[in-house]
C-alpha cells in the first residue's frame, strides 16, 4: 500500500514538473514565476505570455485566480459557503482540472455517469482561461480586446477572414442597404 | 308494425354516429403531450457572457463552407446595421446561419445575442411542412431535406423565431436555409456544433437538455443578482434545445416575450382532429338529412302505396 501511495506521488510530481516546465512549482512560501506561457490551446491566437508578476502586484489576494489552491482564503463566496474550511489542492494551473474539449460526448457522459456531483456546471479550459481574466479586466479597466493578450496567428486571420484575407471589393461593398 | 319511423330511425343513426365520431376523435386526435426526446442535446446561452466577438459566426461559415462574408469576423460595424427604419436589426440569412447583435441598454454594458435556430421540441416549421422536409433528430437537431422541399416557404412563415433563410440567389435549386445544429458532421458523432466549440467565453454551453435547464436554474440561484429569474426557451413554444439566460429582461435584447408556453401546433391540434371527421361524417350525415327532406315527400308516395306493400307483405 505504502509503496502504491509513493509511486502514486511520484506520479503527480512527474506531472505537475511538466506543467511547469515554463515556469517553476511553488507553494505557500515558495517564489512565484516571472511569468508564465499559456499556449496549450493556441490556434487562432498565439499563446499568451502571462506576466504574473504585474498580475500579483494588482490582486488582492492569489484565490482571486486560482481558486482551488489556497482553500479557505477563498475569494468567492459562492465557494466558501462550503469550502471556507478546506485545506486547498495540489491543483494551481487551470488545466489541471478544466479540460481541453469539454463539450465531447465522452466527458458529458463521465460528467452526467456521477449522480451526487455538485459541480455539473465545470467550464473548459478556455472559458475558465477567458472568464477568470476577461471578467476582472472589463471590473479593472484593463484591456479587452483579443489582441491585446494574444495576437492572432495566420490561421486566425483566415478564419476571420481578416488581414490579407478580408474580403475583396472594399471595406463598405455589398452592405445590405 | 314497429314504433320507429323511417325518419326516426334515420334521425338516431346519424345522431348516434356522429356524437361517437365526436367523442372517438378527442381521444385519437386530441393533445398529446411531447416533451422532447429523453437524451436531447441543447445549448444554453449565456447572455451574461457574450462580448460580441462574433467567433461563433466565423466559426459557422467555416464549419458549413458558407460564402465569404461581406466584412470580416473582426469588423464590429456589423453591429450598427439595421434594416427597415431601424426596426429590425441583422437576420439569419441564406449566407449565415447564425448572427450575433448587440443591444445598447440604457444603463451598464450592451448585451449581445446570438441568434439561429432554437430547434424547438415541437418545431413549428416542421408541422408546417406538408412534404416532411423536417425532422426533429432525438439528439435534438431540426435538420431540413432540400430534396423533397416544394418551395413553398410555409415552414418560413411558421417559425415563431423567423429563423428559416430562403436562397432567393439560386435561380435552379433554391432551398430554405438555417442552422442544423451541426448535425451531419458533428452532433451525430457525439461532437458539439462548431460555434459552440470556438466561443472564447463559454457563452455557450453544450449537453443534455434536460442537464442544461438544471445547469441554467442553478446559475440563476447562485447569483441572483446577476440573472434574470427565467430560462427563456424552457418552456417557450412548448420548450426548445437552445435555451437562453439574460442579465437584463429578454425583451431589451431582443427576444419575442409573448410567445406561448405550448407548441405552436397545439393552436391547430383541435381543428385538425375535426378534419377526418369532417371528411369522413359529414358526407354521410348530410346524405342522411337529403335523405330525410325527401323521405318526407316520399313518405306521402309511401301512404299511396300502402296497400300494394301490406299485400305484398301478407
Amino acid at each position: 500500500m505504502k509503496s502504491r501511495k509513493i509511486q502514486a506521488l511520484a506520479g503527480i510530481g512527474m506531472i505537475m514538473v511538466l506543467f511547469f516546465l515554463a515556469a517553476p512549482v511553488f507553494g505557500a512560501g515558495e517564489e512565484a514565476p516571472t511569468s508564465v506561457q499559456i499556449d496549450s490551446l493556441s490556434y487562432l491566437y498565439s499563446g499568451v505570455d502571462f506576466d504574473h508578476e504585474l498580475h500579483v502586484d494588482v490582486a488582492e489576494n492569489c484565490s482571486a485566480c486560482h481558486h482551488h489552491r489556497f482553500g479557505g482564503e477563498l475569494e468567492d463566496k459562492q465557494c466558501a459557503r462550503c469550502h471556507s474550511g478546506s485545506k486547498g489542492t495540489f491543483a494551481i494551473t487551470c488545466e489541471n482540472c478544466h479540460v481541453k474539449e469539454p463539450f465531447t460526448g465522452q466527458h458529458i457522459r463521465k460528467m452526467e455517469a456521477n449522480l451526487n456531483r455538485y459541480h455539473l456546471d465545470m467550464t473548459g479550459l478556455k472559458g475558465a482561461y477567458h472568464l477568470r481574466c476577461f471578467n476582472c479586466h472589463i471590473k479593472t479597466g484593463a484591456p479587452t480586446g483579443c489582441e491585446d493578450c494574444h495576437t492572432r496567428t495566420d490561421a486566425g486571420n483566415r478564419f476571420y477572414h481578416s488581414g490579407e484575407y478580408a474580403p475583396k471589393g472594399g471595406v463598405h461593398a455589398g452592405v445590405h442597404e | 308494425m314497429s314504433g320507429i319511423s323511417r325518419r326516426k330511425f334515420l334521425k338516431t343513426t346519424v345522431a348516434g354516429s356522429s356524437a361517437l365520431a365526436l367523442s372517438t376523435t378527442k381521444t385519437a386526435f386530441g393533445m398529446k403531450e411531447f416533451h422532447g426526446y429523453p437524451d436531447s442535446m441543447g445549448v444554453l446561452v449565456d447572455l451574461t457572457r457574450c462580448i460580441g466577438c462574433r467567433t461563433c459566426e466565423a466559426a459557422c461559415n467555416k464549419e458549413h463552407g458558407l460564402p465569404e462574408p461581406k466584412l470580416p469576423f473582426d469588423d464590429f460595424s456589423v453591429f450598427d446595421q439595421v434594416f427597415h427604419d431601424g426596426k429590425q436589426k441583422r437576420r439569419t440569412s441564406a449566407e449565415a446561419y447564425t448572427v450575433v447583435n448587440r443591444y445598447d441598454q440604457d444603463q451598464g454594458a450592451p448585451v449581445f445575442r446570438k441568434i439561429n435556430c432554437n430547434h424547438c421540441n415541437e418545431p413549428a416549421c416542421l408541422t408546417s411542412c406538408f412534404v416532411n422536409a423536417y425532422t426533429k433528430t432525438k439528439e435534438g437537431a431540426v435538420i431540413y431535406n432540400a430534396d423533397v422541399c416544394v418551395g413553398c416557404r410555409m415552414c418560413m412563415v411558421a417559425c415563431p423565431f423567423r429563423i428559416p433563410a430562403y436562397s432567393y440567389d439560386s435561380a435552379l435549386h433554391p432551398e430554405v436555409i438555417k442552422c442544423n445544429f451541426c448535425y451531419d458532421k458533428r452532433l451525430k458523432h457525439g461532437k458539439p456544433p462548431a460555434c459552440v466549440e470556438a466561443c472564447p467565453q463559454e457563452a455557450l454551453t453544450f449537453g443534455h437538455r434536460k442537464t442544461l435547464v438544471k445547469v441554467a436554474h442553478e446559475r440563476i440561484r447562485e447569483q441572483p443578482d446577476k440573472y434574470v429569474d427565467h430560462v427563456y426557451g424552457e418552456t417557450e413554444v412548448g420548450g426548445t434545445s437552445w435555451m437562453f439566460l439574460s442579465g437584463v429582461p429578454f425583451d431589451k435584447v431582443g427576444f419575442d416575450t409573448t410567445l406561448q408556453h405550448h407548441p405552436i401546433l397545439d393552436n391547430t391540434k383541435s381543428f385538425l382532429s375535426f378534419v377526418p371527421m369532417v371528411l369522413g361524417i359529414w358526407p354521410a350525415m348530410f346524405l342522411g338529412f337529403h335523405l330525410l327532406a325527401k323521405g318526407g315527400k316520399g313518405e306521402k308516395k309511401n301512404k299511396e302505396s300502402k296497400p300494394i306493400v301490406e299485400e305484398h307483405v301478407e
